[in-house]
């Protein structure tokens, strides 16, 4: 498998503020990664430093190429959606596809064209006109007809409500995704993309907390329902973090033997947002 | 490959064209048309054009005369607008002989409603000398500005529309790297495969070469409009309409003084232009400011510190001269703007340009967020 990206001890200063600390990550083709961490937690910064966007140190590989130097050689191979809304609002689609057409190899209007069909957004519309949802739509489907190997999204579905998360989502991974590409997603709504991830990192305050596969991460943590006594019983092994039910408690635990939880309550493998919580809130405990 | 490379930079182009249609596409076309309803609306309403009109007429009817009589019309207009037109007319025949010549004076009355500001004076002195354009220039005395008649009106037309240019290139210069940072959609062109580098020269370009183009293409088309304007003016009274119109333009050169002479002007003002683009690409809340403020400090402290103003001097120096000396107004390879100052001070300048659009460059890479 080729590593497409390939970071080691990636770092960012703005002043005294350390927003990306010596970072690690490796990322192989066919992944799906989601960036997941609190605000401020240098997220943006991260994904940004990979794309060329802004300055950083340490070692870093994307796709073969050093993003600090080769920024505009890597957009050709590497697509981003860095927020909501960043189209030119006084273009019309038509324009947007022109010019897109015009400066990208990757570009295959015609498909871009299909894709927008199925939506209102019209060709001779002016993007300042569009509603928020309406333009990410036109965002997506110009992204997905470039033929790039990295996709990287940044909070791609902030503000949207939640038809057009779904919808968003569903087409990244129907339409777009295959084993040759990588995507890279940062968001807050972990439940809504957490199904399409294979891997997941987990990020506070400039540094990682976990970064794995999700097959790594059933198999590491797991989460205890108790109720009554065996729910007291639980919360004296030591764990993660924990969270009230109704009558007991859910508790995640990390490389701890099942069998000696098992008798105290059903188990399950943690959602991702449980999870991110319990070692965020792990990380904040320990200053 | 150099088919895909020039496609990108039409893209490049025409994106800009695109952003700026109004003040780079539609304005140059909208001044075009406003001229020349103000020559056809003078030509047939105001009165003074009226009358001027008709003293053409009558001048152009007594040239026809075969007496032997030969006409000068010569109209001013000084610094303080006061439109003074004079038409002599004089016997050949009779100098030859040694007689008086026969001479009757037309005057017009002055139109002060034109005079204003200095920086606006299209100042100008052309005559009208339909028989004279074949024989050598005789008043040598006065050869500073264009020979012919008609050049001096059409430079001036071509003097407002570079007015109108300098202003929207300036306002183009200033916005074309701040407005995408402001609006955030600087993050959708950086996602594209375009360098900092070519987004920095693309837009130098549009103001260096295509906004200038799609001026002077407006310019002379209008000039072309107050020429057949004259011709019209002149067949009415059946004499060689167009045979006299063209002795009176020498269109080579009329062509190459308007386009050489801009190009000359702003390759001269290329520092200004790459400062403002400096301005643009570093601003975080007013590019104009930005732009103004080092330049105004600096020169103050010369002022303070030395005494002296070679700063500031420096910087004016580069502005394009819309009145250059004995010109009516425009921009004109008869003053080559680094004349004075040598092809040295040319070279210097386009160091500096080369500076500050690295500058440009850098920081729109490093520094682009507000």
């Amino acid at each position: 498998m080729t590593a497409v990206v390939e970071a080691r001890g990636l770092q960012r200063r703005y002043g005294e503020q350390q927003a990306v600390a010596g970072v690690d990550l490796q990322l192989e083709a066919g992944s799906v990664l989601g960036l997941i961490g609190p605000n401020g937690a240098g997220k943006t910064t991260l994904l940004r430093s990979l794309l060329g966007l802004t300055r950083c140190e340490g070692e870093l590989s994307v796709l073969g190429l050093d993003p600090r130097r080769e920024q505009a050689r890597l957009m050709q191979d590497v697509c981003f959606i860095a927020d909501t809304a960043v189209l030119p609002r006084w273009m019309r689609v038509r324009e947007l596809l022109d010019y897109t057409e015009g400066v990208h190899p990757r570009f295959s209007r015609a498909h871009a064209e299909r894709l927008l069909a199925r939506t209102e957004v019209g060709l001779q519309r002016r993007i300042g006109e569009l509603s928020k949802g309406m333009t990410v739509q036109l965002h997506l489907a110009l992204v997905m007809a470039i033929d790039a190997r990295l996709l990287i999204l940044d909070e791609p579905t902030l503000g949207l409500d939640i038809l057009f998360r779904k919808q968003f989502f569903e087409q990244l991974l129907n339409d777009y995704f295959d084993e040759e590409r990588t995507i890279i997603i940062s968001t807050h709504q972990v439940e809504e993309v957490e199904h399409i991830l294979t891997h997941a990192m987990f990020m506070n305050r400039g540094r990682t907390l976990l970064c794995d596969s999700m097959l790594a991460l059933e198999q590491r943590y797991v989460e205890l329902r108790a109720v009554g006594e065996a729910a007291t019983r639980a919360a004296a092994i030591p764990h993660l973090g924990q969270r009230p039910l109704l009558g007991g408690r859910a508790l995640i635990y990390e490389d701890v033997n099942r069998e000696l939880l098992a008798p105290l309550g059903e188990l399950c493998t943690p959602a991702l947002a449980d999870l991110f919580v319990a070692k965020v809130g792990e990380d904040n405990g320990h200053d | 490959m150099t088919d895909s490379r020039s496609q990108r930079w039409r893209s490049l182009v025409r994106r800009e064209l695109r952003e700026y249609r109004v003040s780079l596409v539609w304005t140059p076309f909208a001044v075009a048309v406003l001229l020349t309803l103000l020559m056809l609306a003078g030509l047939f309403v105001a009165n003074q054009f009226s009358n001027l009109g008709e003293i053409v007429l009558d001048v152009i009817s007594q040239a026809q005369d075969e007496d032997g009589l030969s006409v000068n019309l010569r109209m001013t207009v000084d610094e303080d607008g006061n439109r003074v037109a004079e038409i002599v007319t004089e016997s050949t025949e009779s100098l030859a002989g040694g007689l008086e010549p026969l001479r009757r004076d037309y005057q017009v009355e002055a139109a002060p409603e034109l005079a204003d500001e200095s920086l606006w004076s299209f100042a100008s002195d052309w005559r009208f000398r339909p028989y004279e354009s074949a024989a050598p220039d005789q008043d040598s005395g006065e050869s500073s500005g264009p020979v012919t008649s008609l050049h001096p009106l059409l430079y001036g037309i071509h003097g407002i529309m570079l007015l109108v240019l300098l202003l929207v290139t300036a306002n183009y210069l200033q916005g074309c790297l701040y407005v995408d940072r402001k609006d955030r959609s600087i993050l959708f062109w950086k996602s594209m495969p375009v360098s900092a580098w070519e987004e920095v020269l693309a837009k130098l370009s549009v103001a260096l070469l295509v906004a200038p183009a799609l001026f002077l293409v407006a310019s002379v088309l209008t000039q072309w409009a107050m020429l057949l304007v004259a011709l019209v003016l002149s067949s009415r009274v059946q004499v060689d309409a167009l045979g006299l119109v063209l002795a009176n333009v020498q269109i080579a050169h009329w062509l190459l003084d308007q386009v050489g002479g801009w190009l000359a002007n702003a390759l001269w003002a290329l520092p200004l232009y790459a400062w403002l683009m400096l301005a643009s690409a570093g601003a975080r809340r007013s590019p104009t400011l930005l732009a103004v403020t080092p330049l105004v400090v600096l020169a103050a402290l010369e002022a303070v510190l030395l005494g002296s103003q070679t700063f500031i001097e420096s910087v004016w120096g580069r502005m394009p001269s819309l009145t250059p000396d004995g010109a009516s107004g425009g921009l004109f390879l008869q003053g080559l703007p680094w004349q004075g100052g040598g092809l040295l001070a040319m070279l210097a300048g386009l160091c500096v340009t080369a500076g500050l659009l690295w500058g440009c460059v850098w920081l729109r890479r490093n520094r682009w967020e507000l």
